[in-house]
């Protein structure tokens, strides 16, 4: 069979790939097949395999969590199951063979040595059970490595238990997450070394900042989920699922994506898949825009496919007649619960002793130079000293005031020590940023001499 | 407190009344309290839905939290929801949610025995409680045919699978989660007043006549076969969508046809999940209602409100 893939939408990939091992899956809860697709779509196959919902959409204005490309969307559909989606994630362990002939072991939990909490979702095995709820520091190995690898050892096979060390593996998820362990495979890797893998599987529905995209490359984040008794509703009972600004359309030329939304309603009116294509309309393989408009109107929709329709908020008719009508969206996999990020005290990187970047290693956040720029213009300087040293690489030197190279602090004499003029009578202590220190110390080896010339503040 | 009483008397006239259905126009009151009424009948009023679900065996092709999923949107009859406690406010149990007061108990157990794929539906869930169990859409008032009917499908087995578990249906409401709404579709229309101008309309050619009556999407005017008048069969079906003003400007004869929404006059039509009766709906929806507006009233905020009200009252008379 074959498996497809569709760069970064949520979709059935492979029909197998529940039994697959993959790194990271993601998977659609309630895939549908577009209420609009063209004939190459069928020819393919791609409708077979959906990708997204038809989700009734509103073209309107709604709260202002809608500018810039946002979608408004609608809490009761996410509730029934819009936009759900299944990420299965792999963890694997290898169980090394080494070349003294010994090996890594797999142990049952010792109760006494980690917190039982941490141990609680592994099996008598060592290995953690499938159907567990694992969190965050959960240990889902009990691995344990010889502490000589190399060089000759007699009987590889009898270590005492002194001999071995953990290296047991731990979970490390976003807090808040409650990842569920699928599965759990052994096999042999190309070594022949014991190889075991874990899938950990999490349901999730959309929340703020979840990437929605329509088949126009019309991406878009849900800016706000609102409840539906607040959503605008049709006399005929019809309410979206999501509404979309309208600006999205003039600059973007997106007209596709307003004939996709006639020709699915016309679809879900008359139940006949209709198609979408701009092309191959003589010889019937798409209909035409007057066409669908027949059967809207001959289904008591207007031509247009604008409906009118009443505020839920205040039980008003809206001052226009809103386009609305079913459009197949697909889910990315860009969600925020991969990418929230958030750091107060963390990691720092050795050799210039500021924090680290990026999100995978907890990094902070970077005040560049032109937000750098802003605080000058502002003149908030105590603001600047607080983020570009507090808060980043506050380092103590002992600086001399008459040749002006840095010194060192003797800790049995407890003073500042001039290492250039061997003594310690004009130090004075101040902070630097370490990198500062750093570039003064990197300049000297090149032979080049920066003096600190200081005066009383 | 003096003054003008601003006190109406709606009226309710039920047009049409089925389990699952109904039709109603409200009349001689405002948008706000026809809205109120939506928007309690979505969000407000209780049923009971299951909320709990405890797997004991699932070896079926979809995942626990799928399952619970689903079964957490099958509508159960809830004529009870009303009396009911909530569960985190139920002092008969302490906070767990599982005492009778507040939870309703049901098994399933299904397994697959033969190479036939066995469809589970919300018919296999056995409830503790007789008065809360899966609505069946085969009762004899529905239209469904019984045949056809086999509950609603929760996940196939296939030959060796098995599906075991144990659920706790809570009561709720919809503004927590569209599991505990009752209501399929709620949604009220202004009723629609329409004006034929007979004096411009006599001017006309029958086939201008006919081009005006085809104009409009729905089917609001005909033809009267015997004096050729166009007449209106019926205004509700007029959905306000202009094409009719549209084309009587185009016949260069604006204001043949108007229409104007009568502002203190609405239709309702009420769909049910079947969690409890459509019209019980409305009626537990206008129960809910006037116990909001009681909080109101007996919260202290508004006697404060209300005296500043009276200070504001004098003021603005030149008092």
């Amino acid at each position: 069979m074959l498996s497809l893939k569709y760069g970064q939408t949520d979709e059935v990939a492979a029909l197998f790939s529940l039994c697959r091992m993959d790194t990271l899956i993601y998977l659609l809860v309630y895939p549908q097949r577009p209420l609009l697709t063209t004939r190459t779509i069928e020819l393919v196959g791609y409708d077979k395999l959906g990708a997204g919902q038809n989700a009734t959409v509103a073209v309107m204005s709604y709260s202002g969590y809608d500018i810039e490309d946002a979608i408004v969307m609608n809490k009761s559909s996410l509730d029934r199951g819009f936009g759900r989606c299944i990420v299965m994630k792999k963890m694997s362990a290898i169980v090394q063979k080494y070349e003294n002939g010994t090996s890594d072991r797999i142990i049952r939990p010792q109760r006494e040595r980690y917190d039982p909490e941490r141990l609680q979702i592994l099996d008598d095995d060592g290995l953690a059970s499938p159907g567990e709820i694992i969190r965050p520091d959960y240990i889902y190995i009990n691995k344990q490595s010889p502490v000589v690898t190399r060089g000759p050892i007699t009987s590889p096979m009898g270590l005492p238990d002194s001999a071995y060390k953990p290296s047991i593996q731990t979970y490390k998820g976003p807090e808040g997450e409650t990842p569920v362990l699928d599965r759990v495979s052994l096999c042999s890797d190309k070594n022949n070394n014991l190889c075991i893998k874990f899938m950990v599987r999490h349901t999730r529905r959309p929340e703020v900042g979840d990437k929605f995209s329509s088949r126009h490359g019309q991406k878009g984040v849900c800016g706000t989920i609102v409840q539906q008794e607040d959503f605008p509703f049709s006399e005929r009972g019809i309410c979206p699922d999501l509404i979309m600004n309208p600006h999205g359309f003039p600059s973007r030329m997106t007209v596709g994506k307003m004939i996709e939304l006639l020709g699915s309603k016309a679809g879900v009116s008359c139940g006949r898949f209709h198609y979408g294509s701009a092309f191959g309309e003589p010889s019937g393989h798409a209909d035409k825009v007057e066409a669908i408009s027949e059967t809207l109107v001959k289904h008591g929709f207007s031509y247009n496919g604008k409906d009118f329709i009443y505020s839920g908020i205040t039980g008003m008719p809206l001052q226009a007649y809103i386009f609305m009508g079913p459009i197949y969206y697909q889910k990315l996999k860009h969600m925020v619960l991969d990418k929230m990020h958030a750091r107060g005290s963390g990691p720092r990187v050795m050799i210039t002793r500021q924090p680290t970047e990026g999100r995978s290693r907890n990094g902070g956040l970077r005040v560049g130079e032109m937000e750098r720029d802003c605080l000058i213009a502002y003149g908030a300087s105590m603001l600047i000293y607080e983020r570009l040293m507090i808060s980043s690489d506050p380092f103590e030197v002992q600086v001399c005031r008459k040749c002006g190279l840095l010194g060192y602090y003797n800790y049995k004499l407890k003073t500042g020590i001039c290492s250039t003029c061997k003594n310690g009578d004009n130090i004075s202590t101040m902070k630097l940023p370490y990198a500062c220190k750093l570039l003064i110390q990197e300049l000297q080896s090149m032979n080049i001499v920066p003096r600190l010339k200081l005066t009383e503040a | 407190m003096e003054g003008r009483s601003y006190q109406r008397f709606p009226t309710v006239k039920i047009r049409e009344l089925k389990n699952d259905y109904a039709k109603f126009e409200l009349r001689d009151t405002d948008a706000s309290i026809a809205n109120a009424l939506r928007r309690v009948m979505i969000a407000e009023v209780p049923t009971i839905a299951i909320d709990l679900v405890e797997i004991e065996v699932n070896s079926s092709v979809l995942n626990d939290e799928f399952i619970a999923h689903r079964l957490g949107l099958i509508p159960l009859t809830s004529e009870r929801a009303m009396s009911m406690r909530f569960s985190r406010d139920c002092d008969a149990c302490d906070g767990d949610g599982q005492c009778e007061y507040c939870s309703v108990e049901f098994h399933l157990r299904a397994k697959c025995l033969n190479d036939q794929t066995l469809d589970v539906t919300s018919r296999e869930l056995i409830s503790s409680d007789p008065s809360v169990v899966p609505v069946d859409f085969a009762s004899p008032s529905s239209e469904y045919d019984n045949a056809e009917n086999r509950g609603i499908m929760i996940v196939k087995l296939r030959r060796g699978q098995e599906l075991r578990l144990r659920a706790i249906a809570r009561k709720g409401i919809g503004k927590d989660h569209a599991k505990w709404s009752p209501a399929a579709t709620v949604t009220f229309m202004y009723e629609p007043e329409i004006y034929i101008n007979e004096d411009m309309m006599e001017k006309l050619t029958l086939e201008q006549r006919m081009s005006v009556v085809e104009s409009s999407p729905t089917k609001v005017f005909d033809i009267d076969a015997k004096t050729g008048r166009v007449v209106v069969v019926d205004p509700e079906a007029y959905t306000y969508d202009d094409e009719v003003i549209k084309k009587c400007e185009s016949l260069n004869a604006p204001g043949l046809v108007e229409v104007h929404p009568k502002e203190d006059s609405f239709i309702f039509t009420v769909e049910s999940t079947g969690a409890i009766k459509a019209s019980q709906l409305v009626l537990n929806a206008i129960d809910i209602l006037k116990q909001k507006l009681d909080a109101v009233r007996l919260s202290e905020d508004t006697v404060e409100a209300d005296e500043q009200f009276l200070e504001l009252d004098a003021h603005m008379r030149g008092g």
